[in-house]
């Protein structure tokens, strides 16, 4: 017995419907488009309710977020954001950067006074000296403004440093630690930075524990969800770090997404990442396969090739890093990777592969055409992550091979500037993430987030893809600009075809699920620098309504 | 204090011959309680007659042996190891085959009951020259190689002496002062030999210095409380690995009777190590009188006390 069927209006619905562009009205039942078209053409399935709550707004296709972290919402839960980057958290809310160490050291104030257990520690997240205006460390001396009682962490935006206050490194004994990456001044005393997790780990175990990660807390499901949906997201992809094979885990996973009131839908990939062995991967995935609910699914399985460009460890071809010329570090060896790929390839998995720099993506590529000789399959929709360096003829030859990507285009914003200066030089740093070619060519591009690396908002990854802007103000190669639609294809039919998702979401049309964006006004329409700044009402979600704020 | 746990991590490219090493360490240390962080159990081929029992993480080798899967979190893991009450003699961990082990070692310095030992670094010796030109992993494998206070050759029975010679050659060159050893000289799973030397009389600085400077190029590591000539007041520390080492006065005063006795420990690498070299090396330093104004230091001291 289908359900009741009710109708949407808006100023303008953006289907991204290869054959029908517009619309005004959408009619949705159990959670599926019945008609796009007038109210007329709506009208045409029988009696229906008119929700007209969005009547003078902009509905497009529920925007996917391509590749994110549930640690994002662990961090939500466990800790308190005090960044230089403006981040909606999950309440909606608009949290301000904090920009220099005066402003940080306030805010950690109002909260240290807000906490009534004396002995709990303060945790934070997000702080990053190099975004700060000055560039200054955060030491102890700060930290131990605030408290010098209450142990004080706070974790770098990069998660490879930690700053901590004098409570803190008494509580964990530093006192009686060697290692190089404690910091020290000129006496001796460490000063409070902790470089690498070898450095930081007995703070973390003394003080900020539940940042180790296996954590069931329900909280951070919801959190994940609740701040991309609040910025538009309707799908959100937990990159691969998770552990949905341990069933614990999974139990924590399937109970807080069935929630009926759960924002938006996760698309998780499969954990190659902490499981060593193909054989081990294959299994946990298969395993996997249609465990999910409405709002939770496992798709493709991630692996890791190099590490992170801004931390000098992601792989690149010669001459390697501006001025050093060195090179950064692999994440599994390359001889491995030369049988791990067929492996997964031969087992009928998708393959993610998380390729920063050029390098890594050359050698994927590499193990792709060796997978493919050996046993030739098609539509794989094998995809690169980050693929920052990616250039013209590798991205022919991931043509050839069927290949697509997911590119890092929030980069250009947050390090463009750092780019040119420390790692890539003018050219590279102008040829990052190059939306238009891997278009041109027929690659399948999207882009992404990567939150808790950079804050998870789709309309200002759209943004970034179209207008490669440094938050300086400089234009990083304008050709690599792709135009406001392709952006948002980029965001919506692209992302969805990567998660083998495009015949569900991705665009609205006849038959596919309800998930829309709700946006105040017309992106295809606004000035291409001002599309970040559209607001965003709320999404629907399988035909439920969510509210932005 | 309680005693310290000494690490070492065993690094080295993928299929160089890590595993291979711990499996023999394992399998026939002696006397030696030795706890093995590897990344992967499947890797890992212990005979089943010597494991005594096995759970989740851990197997327990009737030998008093353990080998721990390092799992994702290697700090985790070593901090485990650290903190347990029967706590190993000695820790080995096998870094993964695309680790820089100078980074991998900083997590001996990570706990208060960890230090770390040396870096020993496994080559194999058929594939090492080619694999340092890989351009995927040549500038790693040349890092590896680097970072080692200790380089094993590893396969060298298989390759014939030539080979090994060239291998041996062109690690020196691109290593200057490389330490190296081939594998099967390692006696019975003994990688290190340890060599003691000690004196009841204070020990010439300047000649302990001047032995340090020369010690042959097998000795992996060395360490030693000593009271020095130039300051009698107080013992100094000895600490010697890889191509670095140091003697720095101790900040606490002792009495000038009390623990008179200098020891230093020397760690080589079995079957490399030359011990008449080493010990001709020491001779020197080892003093046969006490100079008179010393003596008469000492007694004044002696009787202020
Ligand atoms: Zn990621």
């Amino acid at each position: 017995m289908p359900g009741p069927i009710t109708v949407f209006s808006a100023k303008k619905i953006i289907t991204m419907d290869a054959s029908v562009e517009e619309a005004t009205h959408v009619a949705v039942r159990d959670g599926i488009i019945l008609e796009v078209g007038n109210l007329d053409d709506c009208g045409a399935w029988g009696p229906y309710t008119l929700d007209n709550r969005f009547a003078d707004s902009i509905l497009i296709p529920g925007l996917i977020e391509s590749h994110a972290h549930l640690l994002d919402g662990l961090l939500w839960a466990k800790a308190h954001y005090v960044g230089p980057i403006d981040r909606y958290d999950p309440a909606g809310t608009l949290q301000k950067g904090l920009t220099n160490n005066a402003a940080l050291v306030n805010r950690l104030r109002e909260i240290e006074s807000r906490m009534t257990d004396p002995t709990k520690p303060l945790v934070g997240w997000g702080v990053d000296p190099s975004l700060n205006d000055p560039i200054a460390p955060i030491t102890r001396l700060e930290l131990d403004q605030v408290s010098k009682t209450r142990p004080i962490f706070l974790l770098h935006a990069s998660c490879h440093v930690a700053s901590v206050n004098s409570a803190t490194l008494d509580v964990a004994n530093y006192a009686a630690i060697k290692a190089p990456g404690v910091l020290r001044d000129a006496s001796g005393a460490p000063t409070g930075e902790l470089r690498e997790m070898a450095a930081m780990l007995v703070a973390v175990r003394a003080v900020a524990a539940d940042m180790i990660g296996g954590s069931t807390d329900a909280a951070q499901f919801y959190n994940f969800a609740r701040v991309a949906q609040a910025r538009g997201a309707t799908t959100i992809v937990d990159g691969g770090g998770s552990t949905y094979f341990d069933p614990a885990f999974l139990s924590a996973a399937l109970a807080a997404t069935a929630a009926e009131d759960f924002p938006a839908r996760i698309v998780a990939h499969n954990n190659g990442i902490t499981v060593p062995g193909a054989d081990d991967m294959i299994r946990f995935a298969k395993a996997l396969e249609g465990k999910g609910n409405d709002k939770l699914a496992f798709q493709g399985i991630k692996i890791i090739l190099d590490g992170s460009n801004q931390g000098f460890t992601g792989r690149l071809r010669p001459p390697g890093y501006l001025g050093s010329g060195e090179n950064g570090l692999w994440n599994r060896a390359p001889d491995e990777l030369r049988t791990l790929v067929p492996a997964l390839h031969n087992a009928g998995l998708q393959i993610v592969a998380h390729c920063n720099a050029d390098q890594a993506a050359e050698m994927f590529i590499e193990a792709v055409a060796l997978a493919q000789a050996a046993k030739p399959r098609f539509d794989h929709r094998h995809f690169i992550v980050h693929g920052q360096l990616l250039d013209e003829s590798l991205l022919r030859r991931m043509v050839s091979l069927g290949i697509h990507a997911t590119l890092f285009s929030n980069h250009l914003y947050y390090w463009g500037e750092f780019h040119r200066a420390h790692t890539f030089g003018a050219f590279r740093t102008a040829a990052l993430n190059p939306a238009a070619t891997a278009l041109r060519l027929g690659v399948v591009v999207s882009a992404h987030s990567d939150t808790p690396v950079s804050p998870v908002d789709p309309l200002l990854t759209l943004w970034c893809a179209a207008n490669r802007v440094s938050a300086t103000g400089r234009v990083f190669g304008p050709r690599e600009r792709v135009s406001a639609y392709d952006a948002l294809k980029m965001m919506t039919f692209n992302a969805a075809y990567l998660l083998h998702r495009d015949h569900e979401i991705g665009s609205i049309r006849v038959g596919k699920r309800a998930d829309f964006t709700i946006l105040a006004r017309d992106p295809l329409a606004v000035d291409s620098m001002a599309i970040r700044d559209i607001p965003v009402h709320g999404t629907i979600v399988g035909g439920r309504v969510f509210a932005a704020g | 204090m309680t005693r310290q746990i000494p690490v070492t991590v065993i690094g080295g490219y993928l299929g160089a011959g890590k595993t291979t090493l711990l499996n023999r360490l394992l399998a026939e240390a002696q006397n030696v309680k030795l706890a093995v962080l590897v990344n992967d159990f499947g890797s890992v081929n212990i005979d089943a007659a010597l494991i005594s029992s096995r759970d989740g993480e851990t197997i327990n080798l009737a030998n008093g042996c353990v080998c721990c899967s390092i799992g994702d979190n290697l700090g985790l893991a070593l901090h485990d190891l650290a903190e347990r009450p029967d706590g190993p003699d000695r820790i080995l961990i096998e870094a993964s085959g695309v680790a820089d082990p100078a980074k991998i070692s900083h997590y001996a310095e990570s706990h208060p009951r960890l230090a770390l030992d040396s870096i020993v670094v496994v080559a194999d010796a058929e594939t090492v020259r080619a694999r340092a030109d890989d351009k995927y992993v040549g500038d790693l494998v040349r890092l590896q190689l680097a970072a080692a206070d200790a380089i094993v050759l590893s396969r060298t029975d298989i390759v014939d002496a030539e080979t090994c010679r060239a291998v041996r050659t062109w690690i020196e060159t691109e290593i200057p002062g490389a330490r190296l050893a081939a594998s099967h000289d390692l006696d019975h799973g003994q990688m290190f030999v340890t060599r003691t030397f000690e004196s009841e009389l204070p020990l010439d600085g300047a000649a302990l210095r001047a032995a340090l400077a020369a010690l042959p190029a097998d000795v992996v590591r060395a360490k030693g409380i000593v009271r020095l000539i130039e300051a009698p007041d107080r013992h100094s520390v000895l600490q010697f690995a890889g191509r670095r080492w140091s003697l720095e006065p101790d900040t606490a005063e002792v009495g000038p009777l009390e623990r008179n006795r200098s020891v230093i420990v020397c760690i080589g690498l079995a079957g490399s190590i030359d011990l008449a070299r080493l010990d001709a090396c020491f001779a020197g330093v080892l003093p046969s009188a006490l100079p008179a104004a010393l003596i008469d230091e000492l007694h004044q001291g002696a009787l202020r006390s």
